[in-house]
């Protein structure tokens, strides 16, 4: 005789086991002192750019490392790397977003201990990353001034999971007409709130200020 | 698209109830969905039948319910024999 079928509670998430694999990151992350800083954008949107000068910026009195992810080449570890600062690229393969587990197996060889900040590119992609939890302290999303103003409002999902916004390539806004007022209203829409740098990589404008922001977070963070 | 990611986690979470309820197949999935959760209901219903093959969940029924607010992305019940 067949079994009868019965209805069974679960009430567990989707995503617990990175949930619980992030837990033990973030856990790890805290022992040793550490504050990582992800990045989520769109592809092209001036991730690693931003995240060179921010490294060679910080490398001079901050020990800095960092993660970054692609699906192919090892192109952005190797760009990276001319920052001084140890880098690790993770390649996915076709997976479109960075999970806890990528991040715990990249950086199985390293000693937190060693770090002050430790950076993670995510994959360029405005909609997967939003669901994983990667350990991270800070989570940033950037916007390039060549995208439009209106990103955030069609993709307000990952605008939502991020604590920082960043509006890059600021030495283009003027070629691309990027109206800020806009573009602040639109985050502003979506994440009430948020706090906004504007950048340029390319002449260190704003660089300063977002800098500062991450050592006065850091060095809070730590003190916790 | 890391919805067929998504579904292997259900399969994942699936089979552990099962086994913690002494039952040999899952016949239907319930689950709750915010609109932040970051996932595209059609294209999870998509790759869920697909995940399924070869699992104790083959040929079962996914229904989503979504709610109107939140992140939240969570199995609620299990149709179980």
């Amino acid at each position: 005789m067949r079994p009868q079928p019965r209805m069974v509670a679960v009430r567990e998430r989707v995503l617990k086991e990175n949930d619980r694999i992030a837990r033990e990151l973030r856990r790890r992350f805290e022992e040793a002192g550490v504050y990582v800083v992800s990045m989520v954008s769109s592809p092209g949107s001036g991730k690693t750019a931003f995240l060179e000068k921010t490294l060679s910026m910080l490398h001079t009195d901050t020990r800095v490392g960092a993660l970054v992810g692609d699906l192919a080449t090892e192109n952005d570890a190797r760009r990276l790397q001319r920052s001084g600062a140890p880098v690790e690229q993770i390649n996915t393969g076709t997976i479109c977003h960075l999970d806890a587990s990528m991040v715990t197996r990249t950086l199985e060889q390293w000693d937190f201990g060693r770090f002050d900040m430790i950076f993670i590119e995510n994959v360029g992609n405005l909609v997967c990353p939003s669901s994983y939890d990667l350990g991270e302290s800070l989570r940033i999303v950037l916007l390039s001034v060549t995208e439009g103003e209106d990103k955030p409002l069609k993709y307000p999902t990952i605008f939502n999971s991020a604590d920082v916004g960043v509006i890059t390539k600021m030495d283009l806004a003027t070629a691309t007409e990027f109206s800020l007022g806009e573009a602040h209203r639109n985050i502003q829409t979506v994440r009430a709130g948020m706090r906004v740098f504007e950048v340029s990589a390319k002449t260190g404008a704003g660089m300063t200020e977002w800098i500062q922001f991450l050592k006065c977070g850091a060095s809070r963070w730590q003190k916790q | 698209m890391h919805e067929l990611g998504i579904a292997l986690s259900i399969i994942e979470t699936a089979e552990e109830a099962l086994h913690h309820h002494a039952a040999s197949r899952v016949l239907s999935v319930r689950l709750r969905m915010g609109p932040m959760a970051g996932v595209s209901k059609d294209a999870l219903l998509f790759s869920y039948p697909v995940a399924c093959v070869g699992t104790s969940l083959e040929g079962s029924i996914l229904s989503i319910d979504e709610m109107t607010e939140g992140a939240d992305l969570e199995i609620v019940s299990l149709e179980v024999e």
